[in-house]
């Protein structure tokens, strides 16, 4: 039985601050959500989550764009690094980090969420046979990655999992549970491709996407939820799990 | 209703020299006492790569140590990957056909085609297609094991002419199933003609609809060899104990250890979206826990064999009554239970449970 390793202090050292955890489900209809997934070397799988989550096998990486170009936000896109892992029995991924395109739509996702966004440029592309998604933080490039040759796909063949956010909550630092769920009107999947990825700019250096998985492309209307569980970053979700 | 062993050869980190090695020698004398207290069959999964869940990449090894050691019992694939990166079809009907002798013609072949991306991506096999290659496997062995001489122009395979030697003993060959993990594949096997392995847990009415289907459908069935086998199979979990409470205690530390790394597989629809994989494949009971929460390990789900005689006695005659043939019981997970233990389960559950059922092995 594997536990993750990480250092909860070094973690939460970098976490964002959530000052309220009622928040209410929030629609942001006709997304596009680019998923792409990569292996990772075993020799990473144990020590980028904390000790409530287990790892997966093979250890999995995955970048997840959302571009919104209208709703209650208005436009913006949020580009996501999560590393695969299990809570208790449920599929999850941790949030390493993630940059937006817009200030305050990053400040209400981190106070609502705990997403904690930097701020940087942020692209979703699309061509005939192509899928794009670009990040540049500080002018430079720190992630180029997307897919080729897309097939379509039944709207529920793609399976997106919840994401746990480490946050300073008024109950101290927790994982939180995000699990917003996607009704998917138009999906595809294709070959997935990475040409840039700078692990130290998001966060940990210790992260290789060394093998493809798989990559897809879909428009949804996605729901960012009523925050219903929040889980202590030190001890498995068993024992440590919260509900609001 | 028959009873059977179900391996998936768990082994227990750290993976210190001689840990798996005892998992094998404690699931042969198990295999051996199962024989000598009249269950009927033993089944060995084919997983790859499973960490701790499933050290069983070569069941036929395994299964062939069982035929040996052992007079009546029969002895199960549970099952053949049927994916060609994993299996040539020709060896699987080779490797059939020899066991099929060594166990003197004791064999059962459960077929199957995966179900995580940790095993699917270790082999680069393309998840849209092993549905696809199943299909053509379970066509193609029959064929193998009955023509004198066979040849194939395919979607997975081709080859020329040639004679697929050994030949079983059974005739015309030793029965066929179908492991069935996501719902819907019992309908797979029932048009097929070939026998339903359930290995997901399932619940009573569901396990009911899904036999009554089965069995309503395989009336019309298209056979894939000239024997129907129509036999309903499901998993369970066994431990039997005079005193409830510490039947349950144990038996739930058990099944709570296994959902626990059954929850932690990688199916194959969570990294790679597909069409061919609908369901996550589950094999564990639901955990009696609030949808979205990190789950319960320690709930008791209904039909569970975990208990005193009578409890497991009144479980068991539930799954006879909705239509089930066979129960194969997982004993031990990761060494969770004493092997001591696991053996006096073995014998209390023959002398007091057994006697209740007809055919009673």
């Amino acid at each position: 039985m594997l536990f993750g390793t990480a250092d909860v202090e070094a973690l939460a050292a970098h976490a964002p601050v959530m000052e309220r955890l009622d928040t209410e489900p929030l629609v942001l209809p006709d997304a596009w959500v680019l998923q792409v997934t990569y292996e990772m070397p075993a020799t990473a799988r144990e020590v980028l989550l904390p000790p409530a989550l287990h790892p997966t096998d093979p250890p999995l990486v995955s970048w997840t764009f959302l571009r919104c170009a209208s709703g209650p936000f208005g436009a913006f896109a949020l580009a996501q690094l999560r590393v695969e892992c299990r809570s208790g029995l449920r599929p999850r991924g941790f949030l390493i980090a993630s940059v937006i395109d817009a200030v305050e739509v990053g400040r209400t996702l981190t106070a609502r969420w705990g997403y904690g966004p930097r701020l940087g440029e942020v692209r979703l592309a699309r061509q005939y046979d192509a899928v794009t998604g670009t990040v540049c933080v500080d002018g430079r490039t720190i992630l180029d990655v997307g897919l080729r040759d897309p097939d379509p796909l039944g709207p529920h063949d793609i399976q997106y999992t919840a994401s746990m956010h480490l946050a300073h909550t008024p109950r101290g630092v927790r994982l939180v549970q995000v699990d917003p769920t996607f009704a998917v009107q138009r999906a595809e999947r294709g070959r997935p491709h990475l040409s840039a990825f700078d692990a130290a700019a998001w966060g940990d250096a210790r992260i290789v996407a060394a093998h493809p998985v798989s990559a897809s492309i879909a428009i949804a209307d996605v729901t960012l939820p009523k925050l219903r569980y929040l889980c202590r970053p030190d001890v498995w979700a068993f024992d440590g799990t919260e509900t609001l | 209703m028959e009873f059977g062993l179900f391996f998936e050869l768990s082994v227990p980190r750290p993976f210190a020299d001689g840990v798996e090695r005892a998992v094998y020698d404690n699931a042969l004398e198990q295999v051996r006492l199962a024989d000598a207290l009249g269950f009927h069959a033993v089944w060995a999964v084919e997983h790859h790569f499973l960490e701790e869940y499933s050290h069983c990449s070569a069941p036929e090894v395994f299964l062939t140590a069982c035929a040996v050691q052992t007079q009546r019992i029969r002895v199960g694939h549970g099952a053949v990957v049927c994916v060609p990166e994993m299996n040539h079809p020709v060896r699987v009907a080779e490797r059939a056909a020899a066991l099929d002798i060594v166990s003197g013609g004791r064999l059962e072949v459960g077929t199957a085609r995966s179900s995580t991306w940790t095993e699917l991506g270790g082999f680069n096999s393309d998840p849209d297609t092993t549905k696809k290659t199943w299909d053509e496997y379970v066509r193609v062995l029959p064929k193998m094991w009955t023509q004198e001489r066979f040849a194939w122009d395919g979607v997975s395979f081709s080859m020329p002419e040639r004679a697929v030697l050994p030949k079983p003993i059974q005739k015309p060959h030793p029965p066929l199933w179908v492991t069935v993990t996501s719902p819907g594949t019992e309908l797979d096997a029932a048009e097929r003609g070939i026998g339903s392995l359930g290995v997901a847990a399932a619940s009573f009415a569901e396990q009911e609809r899904r036999t009554r289907e089965y069995h309503r459908r395989i009336q019309q069935c298209d056979p894939v060899s000239s024997v129907v086998n129509d036999r309903v199979a499901t998993l369970n979990f066994l431990y039997c104990h005079e005193d409830p409470r510490q039947a349950a205690a144990t038996g739930m530390r058990m099944l709570g250890v296994f959902s626990f790394f059954n929850a932690n597989l990688l199916p194959t629809r969570e990294a790679y979206p597909t069409r061919a994989y609908q369901s996550l494949g589950a094999l564990a009971p639901t955990p009696g826990a609030e949808a979205g929460s990190p789950g319960d390990p320690r709930g008791v789900p209904d039909g569970i064999a975990i208990g005193d005689p009578a409890r497991i006695v009144k479980a068991i005659k539930r799954w006879e009554s909705i239509g089930v043939d066979a129960l194969n019981f997982i004993v031990n997970t990761v060494e969770t239970i004493p092997q001591a233990d696991v053996l006096a389960s073995l014998r209390l559950f023959a002398t007091e449970v057994m006697p209740h059922f007809r055919n009673g092995r």
